[in-house]
């Protein structure tokens, strides 16, 4: 799975909802909101839906500083047994960049925490540069649908 | 709540205006009926605990709600004293974890369907014999599968029960569970995960390694220390958010975390 993959949604078996905001931690529970949603339509039980929920905030910290001088965008998608997350800045070109943050080695530190509870919380995980964005997606799928 | 509170668990002889069994005793000043019903009040405390407050602070609340009752008891309206003290004082409770259990004010509707739905995701992953899904529990209780979700969202603003906190007889829970404490010499990973693990208080570091660790779920990590799914998830979130701050912002801080 990566986020290239994504390009290949099915409209007809799952469904898809994009949201963008202003990049603030005060917002992430719109995205959590909006993933614990999909994970219910998808018959996640209460404990992968919560796993879900955490990772959602890894996934947007992991991204970048949520310092609210950029849009996060985020695009959801739900087949019959998984939900697929990627986030992405829409980074205007004044915008903190992460290689330009003082305290750039804490913040990879920072980073890979996040990496390694996604390890835990989801099935797939990863970041890459698309359309020369960053983006940062994961997969979860429901508990005994995985191969 | 489980089971229904005993009123009657007063044995002396109960007071009554005009009952025709008792009414042959003078009534009791507040003061004797409070200290006559001090163990109904911890009876009442005793039925909500596990829900993250302490349980000398229930017993507070109880107590308070217990004296008011004996100041406003109205003898001549023929009803029993301890009848009228556990209405009270249940009512009391309730307001207590409405109105002061939350971090940030959530509406009430979605404070009680929180309390309700803890209870409910605990039983029904007993009855099922695995997590239960949303549909499943909108079901049990009665209400949209939007306001499950809303409910376990408005969770992230109830205060974290606290396993460092001292039950009862005094040991905090923490305590208890020396034994099942992660063997972080065994990981392999000595990534930035395990480092940050070994440095945190003993209750997120217990949460986080059976977690992130050991990998169990929020429901058996709830069954392991005796408490539930949903204590379980505000743990988890808050001790995210205090090793996060431990690795990138030094001692942690109320701004800066996800909320």
């Amino acid at each position: 799975m990566s986020a290239q993959e994504h390009q290949s949604f099915d409209p007809v078996r799952g469904e898809r909802i994009e949201l963008s905001f202003p990049a603030t931690v005060d917002l992430v529970v719109v995205a959590r909101f909006t993933a614990a949603t999909m994970a219910a339509r998808a018959g996640f039980g209460i404990d992968d839906l919560e796993d879900l929920r955490l990772a959602v905030d890894e996934l947007c910290i992991s991204l970048g500083p949520l310092t609210g001088d950029r849009t996060l965008r985020l695009v959801f998608e739900r087949s019959d047994d998984a939900v697929d997350i990627v986030a992405s800045f829409v980074t205007p070109p004044e915008a903190t960049t992460i290689d330009s943050l003082p305290d750039h080695a804490i913040w990879q530190q920072g980073r890979e925490l996040s990496a390694r509870l996604l390890d835990s919380l989801v099935d797939e995980h990863g970041g890459e540069i698309r359309d020369g964005q960053r983006c940062t997606w994961l997969r979860k799928q429901r508990s005994g649908t995985r191969s | 709540m489980s089971e229904p509170l005993a009123a009657d668990t007063d044995t002396d002889t109960e007071t009554t205006a005009t009952g025709s069994e008792n009414n042959s005793d003078p009534p009791r000043s507040p003061e004797q009926l409070v200290l006559a019903h001090l163990g109904l009040a911890r009876q009442a405390a005793g039925h909500f605990t596990n829900r993250g407050e302490a349980y000398d602070d229930l017993v507070q609340v109880a107590s308070l709600a217990l004296v008011k009752a004996a100041e406003r008891f109205d003898v001549e309206r023929g009803v029993q004293f301890s009848t009228f003290a556990i209405t009270c004082i249940v009512g009391e409770l309730k307001r207590h974890f409405r109105d002061r259990a939350w971090a940030v004010r959530a509406p009430r509707r979605l404070q009680e369907l929180y309390l309700e739905l803890g209870a409910t995701i605990d039983r029904l992953s007993q009855e099922l014999g695995r997590a239960p899904t949303v549909p499943e529990l909108a079901k049990a209780l009665t209400v949209t599968e939007g306001a499950v979700l809303e409910a376990l969202e408005a969770g992230r603003a109830y205060r974290t029960s606290s396993l460092d906190e001292p039950d009862e007889e005094g040991q905090a829970m923490v305590e208890q569970l020396g034994s099942t404490d992660v063997e972080f010499d065994h990981v392999e990973d000595r990534s930035v995960l395990s480092m940050a693990l070994s440095q945190m208080p003993p209750r997120d570091r217990l949460v986080l390694g059976m977690r992130f660790v050991e990998g169990l779920t929020q429901s058996e990590i709830g069954a392991r220390l005796g408490l539930s799914q949903m204590q379980i998830s505000r743990l988890l979130a808050s001790s995210v958010e205090r090793l996060r701050s431990s690795i990138t912002e030094g001692p942690p801080t109320a701004e800066g975390n996800v909320p």
